[in-house]
């Protein structure tokens, strides 16, 4: 090796950063991409337990038609704090934060994110934000939804400012995150990783970087003129002085329909790593998922006003959003049909992970088509804001995306703690979830169909018995949830050691010790081909080439 | 490198450990993706405040002066002169000409700082005439707007000082001032959204 190379590839190390030694640099203010994503994940899990925690309130409430349990006042700012600690503090920190951060640089064959430094902020940007929304509990908590539109947020008292300032701290970090990953997805990709050899998972994830850094700042705008509004009386949303209200929706739902690809364009992504690898085929029309993702990004930012319908628009802006919206069917359905496509004559085994993502396939297709439903002006017109509106949103916020991040935690557990789950509980997790799941969403379709509006403390006692059987379920479904921290807690105990590869996968993530090593990849790997190659030679660089590809388990 | 020549075996679009070294000065993509997210918050403004007018029957509403066009003229001249200084400055600094990148960097600053006065200037005549950031829609979207870009210059004037500070103490070469050039970019940045908020408030 000549001198020249010598000193290319020591700067090639250059921004690599050199291992920590105390314990807070290591665990606390950790500039390594895997620490920050294993933070990012256990304080969105806490967030999305406690959201949790509010949903089971709501439940309790209504398990009879007047009950006393919480005041309407309470049951406002139950159901407000279940949908913004889901959305803001649950979701969207773990499909990007946490899994991002995870897999993304490992797939990509890098050794840390572009800007490791901001990504800690990123990170640190949460806490604080979350511990303002709580304290706002006792300054007279918001109580207008997750959506917060005014006049009535305008009318609550002061904890619509923390709610504003809030989101707009935990919105900084989630923009910063999206800058980081689509700089390092642009710039970092191993040599020979062409955009079409990227892992899915990386496609989605700088997709994703893309919505957040267009939407989550438009989310900014909206949340700062709410806050100005507030403390500073402007007149924006204010119709005696000229202001209105429907401005806010518009701004707000620019972000916020984006903001739903967010959630789910990531968990398309670990939905596509999974298939194939349990699947043991190539997945089926690589290219057509990975565009299909794109053009999922480009029309989410032109159907905002679907959520709008009932909001007084005129006939010439509901036609074109209600195509547009029935339009990203289309690439949706793309996906799912290649998704399908691979398991079709595939020797499919089922494991955790792939249990789960068979029930994200059905779950998010019914919820998928209720959307289709939605899209319809007059169906909407008929069922917004009752609780047919819930049980599809549920089908796709926790049938997709909260379906999809159980199965990706399952996947890649063994890669980030070294150590196995237990299958067996792992599938008694699965079968009382996607039973449970069902048993509590399903029936929400009918209620809502009948009538019965959402956002409400009291209902007609006509449908007191089929409330009563959803709540039921729902505790059971809330139950169920904590067999998941029970096998991870055995796993860390006593889970059998995992090996750089224990399901027999191809991405690059697998072929380096796991855990992986502080650095990540020792030299950088060169790559010659695409990654889901079943059947034929790892197409990575020596020493990458190495690990067993055939299932251990 | 014999994985290199196996890489070329195996197809296109391959880069050796060279070029993978080569593109790696990040901060440059990061730092337009910083621009970019920041333009979309002046954007949805720009579209709040269309809105607004949309909505309105007559604007500006009834009762409200239109912001003097000659003074935000003037102002919009001196912030482009500074983007032309800015301009001379970097280009001073990439030939090794340290003093001129250091006169035309200070007229930068003093162009901007005289933007502000000239807002401040032109917010309390404003005041005086009754247009408030509460009163009307107009008030609200021109205090909104222009205070949110007059926080930007402000920002970029603290920048330029702190990177004249840091090339005086000898951080930035003619080969190597990424830091400059963002502080430039920014300042040019800040110059094009001026350009259209001049637009919206002042003729259009």
């Amino acid at each position: 090796m000549s001198i020249d190379t010598i000193a290319v590839l020591r700067r090639a190390d250059a921004p690599i950063h050199p291992a920590p030694e105390s314990f807070v640099r290591k665990y606390l203010f950790s500039i390594d991409h895997k620490v920050i994503g294993i933070q990012y994940f256990i304080a969105a899990g806490l967030m999305v337990l406690l959201s949790g925690l509010f949903a089971e309130a709501i439940r309790i409430q209504l398990t009879s038609p007047h009950n006393t349990f919480l005041t309407p006042q309470q049951f406002n700012e139950a159901f407000t704090f279940h949908g913004t600690l889901m959305v803001w503090f649950g979701a969207i920190p773990i499909v990007t934060g946490a899994f991002g951060n995870c897999v993304m640089p490992l797939q990509i064959g890098a050794r840390d994110v572009a800007f490791p430094w901001l990504n800690m902020v990123s990170f640190w940007t949460a806490p604080p934000a979350m511990l303002i929304l709580l304290s706002s509990l006792a300054f007279g908590a918001p109580d207008a939804g997750w959506t917060e539109y005014p006049p009535v947020s305008l009318q609550a008292g002061v904890g619509i400012v923390f709610w504003t300032v809030a989101i707009f701290t935990i919105g900084i970090g989630a923009t910063l995150t999206g800058l980081n990953f689509l700089t390092t997805v642009v710039k970092m990709r191993a040599p020979g990783m062409t955009f079409t050899r990227m892992p899915l998972f990386v496609w989605a994830t700088a997709v994703t970087s893309v919505l957040s850094l267009v939407a989550t700042t438009a989310l900014a705008s909206a949340l700062g003129s709410l806050f100005l509004s507030h403390v500073f009386n402007i007149p924006f949303y204010d119709p005696s002085r000229g202001g209105t209200v429907v401005l806010f929706q518009h701004m707000f739902w620019f972000y916020s329909h984006p903001a739903v690809y967010i959630m789910i364009l990531p968990v398309f992504g670990i939905v596509s790593e999974i298939i194939p690898t349990f699947a043991r085929k190539p997945i089926f029309g690589y290219k057509l998922i990975a565009y299909s993702t794109v053009s999922i990004a480009l029309l989410s930012f032109m159907v905002w006003a679907h959520h709008m319908f009932t909001s007084g628009l005129g006939v010439w802006v509901t036609l074109p959003f209600m195509i547009l919206t029935m339009l990203i069917g289309v690439p949706t359905g793309i996906k799912i049909f290649s998704w399908v496509a691979t398991l079709f004559g595939a020797n499919m085994r089922l494991t955790t992970p792939m249990l789960f993502v068979l029930g994200f396939l059905s779950t998010f297709t019914l919820g998928g088509i209720t959307g289709i439903m939605l899209a319809a002006v007059p169906v909407d017109w008929h069922e917004h804001a009752t609780y047919f509106l819930v049980a599809h949103i549920h089908y796709v916020l926790f049938g997709g995306t909260l379906m999809g991040v159980f199965a990706g935690i399952y996947y890649w557990w063994p890669k980030f703690t070294g150590r196995m789950m237990s299958e067996k509980l792992g599938k008694l997790h699965f079968w009382l979830t996607f039973i449970f799941f069902n048993t509590t969403f399903l029936p929400m379709h009918f209620v809502g169909l009948l009538g019965m509006p959402r956002r409400v403390a009291y209902y007609d006692p006509a449908y007191h018995s089929i409330n009563l059987f959803i709540s039921i379920n729902a505790f059971i479904l809330g139950a169920v949830t904590l067999l998941l921290l029970v096998n991870m807690f055995w796993s860390l105990k006593k889970g059998p050691a995992a090996g750089p590869n224990p399901w027999g996968a191809r991405t690059l993530e697998w072929m380096i010790s796991s855990p992986p090593p502080y650095y990540n990849f020792k030299e950088i790997p060169e790559v010659y081909s695409g990654p889901y190659g079943y059947g034929e030679p790892l197409p990575y660089s020596a020493p990458y080439n190495q690990v067993s590809v055939t299932p251990s388990y | 490198m014999a994985a290199h020549s196996e890489a070329l075996a195996h197809g296109h679009g391959v880069m050796t450990q060279e070029e993978y070294a080569e593109q790696r000065d990040l901060r440059f993509l990061g730092f337009l993706l910083f621009l970019f997210t920041d333009s979309i918050f002046f954007t949805s403004y720009i579209f709040a405040a269309l809105y607004l007018r949309s909505a309105a029957p007559v604007w500006p509403p009834p009762g409200v002066e239109r912001p003097d066009v000659n003074l935000g003229a003037l102002n919009a001249i001196i912030l482009f002169g500074s983007g032309v200084t800015a301009h001379y400055a970097m280009h001073r600094l990439k030939e090794s000409r340290f003093n001129g990148y250091i006169w035309f960097t200070i007229a930068t600053i003093i162009l901007g700082s005289l933007f502000l006065l000239g807002q401040g200037y032109e917010y309390s005549s404003l005041y005086h005439h009754g247009v408030t950031w509460s009163g009307t829609t107009f008030g609200a979207s021109f205090f909104t707007l222009t205070g949110l870009h007059g926080f930007h210059v402000f920002v970029g004037v603290i920048y330029l000082i702190v990177t004249l500070a840091q090339t005086l103490a000898g951080v930035y070469s003619p080969s190597r001032h990424f830091g400059l050039t963002a502080a430039t970019l920014y300042w040019h940045f800040v110059d094009v959204i001026w350009v259209v908020l001049f637009f919206l408030f002042y003729i259009y």
